[in-house]
């Protein structure tokens, strides 16, 4: 049973402002020091239509940190859990064994397995010091596509729906 | 000035002041809070930042994208721990990137610590192209390349010597003075960035019409990439704001990229043939009679002439050549004609080509004749700045004699020096090499650029640089060329040295060292300041300190480097309310030429160019077709069916540099070919297959992408593909046939691989794409 979150938070996306510079992507593994292969978030190019009418689209993507997330679900150690305080999806790394069942149950292919084999993602850099700035991502997005926002369960799982159909439409 | 105190960082000691400030703000910061606003990063908050986490935190200026350069020159706060430079953030005071900086910019410190930093100066034991080298000190090459170029002055005159252009840098006029004190005018630009455009439009319009983007109703996004060049500059984010107030945008490039996808209608050219497309679309205005009969009138020379030529130059005619559907040619040409703000934003894609100039031309004389020149939201010509750093340019030394000793002049001797400077075109000068014709270059110096990955004609190109007498690469990391070199000289990065300052429109910021160098070297600037001194060059070359170097040039500014650096976020000069219709001022500019004749002899728009007359070209824009098309070569066509083209920007590397930066090669691994999913199904190839890609001149063997966004007729790569990345695991790439390098495809033949006025060179031809199977 996933406790219920009275807060949620995310990183909003809006794909018209976005120009796919890759800028949050690598923003995010300088600042985290992700090891390589290891990406907390990713740029993608969704093509729409056929020649001459195609079209492509922009989503940047990262842990949504679900109302409802598959991944702790999906998880046979319990080593994922949804924070009440604010929503946060987090893992537990003692428990984490790194199997990789999450990462088959979230349809946004987020998690990741860096060196040590245990889950990492997305924490909206709750935990880093940041200095008032916004997380490195949102920081040095040109087009300000990326913002974090507070939104309430039903606003995020409108907003998860959302980022499905962006996907399934590339 | 403050008293330095030896228990504080550096980054502290250069800004006392604004520490105290920042010191009273932290009373108030007990706590980091979440915010939930955009908040860029400003200098207090990235100092704070620094503190909290036990870092340094040094503003300074981007250096990934060459700092001057296209993109460059944007502001960053560089973050420093334990000595070792960890990352950066975008300077929010920063008119250039206001904040943001991208994926290049935040790989900077993998790039900085890459095994494949040079790190000793070399010198040459083995064979050519061998790449065997011993370490000498960084005095002894110095004295070595002197003593070579000293003797060969005396036997074979200054001129044989040649500096190859890199992609226009802030060291760029170091080079330029250091060939002018030599006495030689072979500064190898490219011939194919930028210039071309200047060129044309200088001889066409008087200026450069810069898109007024910010209030235009409509905007032509023409062989243009607004957001590769720079994707936190000003085109890039010009772009995203007139999407977000609907205007209209058009996209006209032969592939669909992130630019196109936010576009309200996609143009899809065949590459090179944008003089057609241009052609056609005057045909179209003319013929519909939506032109500015007033502006005509009174400011342009020719019209009837012009009126007269286009008249062949048909939609239908321009479909076939273009692929672009007469209908759409018809709409584009009225939508622009009928849209009073109406902009073009001419890239770099139209310079690829032996039309180029025609292109060019026609598209200025599109935005003439239907009255969108200077005004407002359309193109418009940049009022001078109001302050400049001193002038280095050694220009009182130009002379018809220094001109007339160009080995290959990029524009005619007749438009020489054309703005600036001298130039010869890069590829010619490799190429006298080879023949001797006008002569032969005996040393080449490479700063900053790879001429077998940069230029066209790879197997020339490697010959020329085995043949060549000295041969001198000068770098921050391995490049193509340097098994060839006699001399290596490693430089710097701008995060290790504190020089120069950076200045582009609107904003003054000195350059602070993030951190020592790491290895045995000196900046570039050096390297020409300590190799002027050797020379004898002295004089002009402040006696080889960078010091006072820099503060002669900021002299004009009223200021010294030492102030400048007091200025954390540096200087900001607000631009002036904008001035529209400055005719009469633009259509008689003087041009840089010897003779300093105005660019337009009549004062006004040169629909019939008398000046091009004159010297031998065509008074009128035509149609030239490129070494191999589907028009120009149909008897290829069996053998060769699909076209080749190449992109020149991308989001994640610089040109030819950076493949070996693993956060970057992460985003692009592998040198891809895209081609349509159509022409990838009849030859039974999927995503991600090897191919191999053959055209009359040379093969490459990549793998292969399956692109929705292409014509079915066209595959493209990205130029620049060779070097490995340790990191990764990945190696180099061959150079030439087997290899993935682009420039090895094309034709140099020099009756038909070449704008004839700008030296543009083709980059376009005709290929076969089949599966690789290894055998």
């Amino acid at each position: 049973m996933i406790p219920a979150s009275e807060i949620e938070y995310l990183i909003d996306f809006d794909s018209e402002k976005c120009t796919q510079c890759h800028g949050c992507e690598i923003a995010c593994k300088a600042w985290r020091e992700l090891s390589y292969g290891v990406q907390y978030r990713r740029v993608l190019n969704l093509w729409q239509g056929e020649y001459p009418s195609v079209k492509c689209a922009s989503l940047s993507l990262a842990c949504l940190h679900c109302v409802e997330p598959a991944c702790a679900a999906a998880c046979p150690e319990n080593a994922i859990s949804k924070r009440e305080k604010d929503g946060l999806v987090v893992v537990d790394e003692t428990v984490c064994n790194g199997c990789g069942i999450c990462a088959d149950a979230c349809a946004f292919e987020v998690p990741q397995f860096g060196k040590n084999g245990i889950m990492q993602k997305c924490d909206l850099c709750r935990d880093q010091q940041l200095a008032q700035a916004a997380p490195p991502c949102v920081d040095t997005c040109p087009g300000k596509a990326l913002s974090v926002i507070e939104v309430s369960q039903s606003e995020k799982m409108v907003h998860e729906k959302k980022i499905a159909q962006l996907l399934r439409s590339g | 000035m403050v008293a330095v105190n030896k228990n504080q960082t550096k980054s502290e000691r250069y800004f006392n002041k604004a520490l105290i400030v920042f010191q009273f703000e932290l009373l108030y910061i007990t706590s980091i809070q979440y915010l939930t606003s955009e908040v860029d990063m400003d200098f207090k908050q990235a100092l704070q930042y620094a503190r909290i986490n036990g870092e340094e935190c040094i503003p300074t200026v981007c250096g990934m994208c060459g700092p001057g350069g296209p993109g460059g020159g944007c502001g960053i706060y560089a973050f420093v721990k334990d000595g070792r430079f960890k990352k950066v953030a975008g300077m929010d005071e920063s008119p250039v990137n206001n904040g943001a900086i991208c994926a290049k910019g935040h790989a900077a410190p993998q790039w900085v610590y890459s095994p494949d930093r040079l790190t000793h100066p070399l010198k040459r034991i083995g064979k050519k192209g061998e790449g065997k080298f011993e370490k000498i000190s960084w005095n002894a090459a110095i004295d070595h390349i002197a003593e070579v170029l000293t003797q060969q002055k005396k036997t074979f005159g200054a001129e044989s010597l040649a500096i190859l252009s890199p992609a226009r840098r802030s060291y760029s006029e170091y080079l330029h003075r250091f060939l002018t004190a030599h006495g030689s005018p072979n500064y190898g630009h490219s011939g194919i960035c930028f210039m071309q455009r200047e060129f044309a439009y200088c001889y066409t319009v008087g200026d450069f019409p810069r898109p007024d983007y910010g209030q235009s109703d409509l905007i032509i996004y023409w062989g243009r990439q607004p957001i590769y060049s720079g994707p936190v500059a000003k085109p890039a984010r010009a772009f995203i704001a007139a999407k977000q107030r609907n205007a209209k945008m058009i996209a006209i490039k032969p592939s669909v990229e992130p630019d196109v996808g936010l576009a309200d209608i996609w143009v899809p050219v065949r590459p090179g043939t944008d003089a057609a497309l241009a052609l056609a679309m005057l045909n179209v205005v003319i013929a519909e009679n939506l032109i500015d009969h007033v502006f005509v009138d009174k400011w342009c020379y020719g019209f009837k002439r012009l009126q007269a030529h286009v008249r062949a130059y048909d939609p239908k005619w321009a479909e076939n050549i273009s692929g672009v559907p007469a209908s759409q040619i018809v709409e584009v040409a009225r939508l622009y004609a009928t849209t009073p703000r109406a902009a073009i934003d001419l890239g770099n894609g139209v310079e690829h080509a032996p039309s180029a100039s025609d292109a060019i031309r026609a598209i200025a004389i599109l935005m003439a004749i239907t009255g969108h020149l200077d005004r407002q939201g359309g193109n418009i010509f940049a009022m001078p700045p109001k302050a400049a750093p001193k002038d280095i340019l050694l220009k009182e030394r130009y002379t018809p004699d220094l001109i007339n000793k160009l080995v290959g002049p990029e524009f005619p001797v007749a438009f020489q020096p054309f703005l600036e400077e001298p130039t010869s075109a890069y590829y010619r000068i490799l190429e006298s090499v080879l023949t001797g014709k006008p002569y032969p270059v005996r040393t080449v110096i490479a700063p900053g650029t790879q001429a077998s990955v940069s230029t066209r004609g790879t197997k020339n190109v490697l010959a020329a640089l085995r043949k060549l007498d000295f041969f001198v690469v000068v770098d921050v990391a391995r490049t193509a060329d340097i098994p060839y070199a006699d001399i290596v000289i490693p430089v710097a990065t701008s995060y290790e040295v504190d020089h120069p300052f950076q200045m582009v429109p609107g904003w003054l910021m000195a350059t602070n060292r993030v951190i020592e160098p790491v290895g045995p070297f000196k900046s570039i600037f050096e390297f020409f300041l300590d190799l002027g001194n050797a020379m004898g060059y002295g004089d002009e070359f402040w006696n080889g300190d960078i010091g006072e170097a820099m503060d002669d040039q900021l002299e004009p500014l009223g200021m010294n480097m030492t102030e400048l650096r007091q200025q954390p976020s540096g200087v900001v000069y607000p631009s002036g309310p904008p001035v529209y219709e400055k005719f009469e001022a633009v259509f008689n500019r003087r041009s840089a030429s010897l003779n300093q004749g105005p660019y337009l002899p009549q004062g006004k728009v040169a629909l019939y160019n008398t000046t091009f007359e004159k010297a031998g070209f065509s008074p009128l824009p035509e149609w030239r077709e490129p070494p191999e098309s589907l028009n120009a070569t149909p008897e290829l066509t069996e053998k060769y069916p699909l076209i080749l083209s190449d992109y020149h920007t991308s989001k994640n590397f610089s040109a030819s540099w950076q493949r070996n930066v693993p956060h970057l090669r992460e985003i692009q691994p592998d040198p891809v070919l895209h081609i349509h999913p159509q022409a990838a199904a009849v030859r039974r190839i999927v995503e991600n297959d090897w191919v191999i890609v053959k055209s009359p001149h040379g093969w490459m063997k990549v793998k292969a992408e399956i692109y929705p966004g292409i014509r079915p007729d066209t595959v493209m790569i990205l130029h620049g593909w060779w070097q490995g990345c340790q990191e990764l695991g990945v190696e180099d790439f061959p150079l030439a046939d087997g290899g993935t390098n682009v420039n090895n495809m094309y034709s140099v033949d020099p009756e038909k691989a070449y704008d004839p006025l700008v030296t543009a060179m083709t980059s376009q031809t005709l290929v076969q794409v089949e599966k690789w199977e290894a055998s």
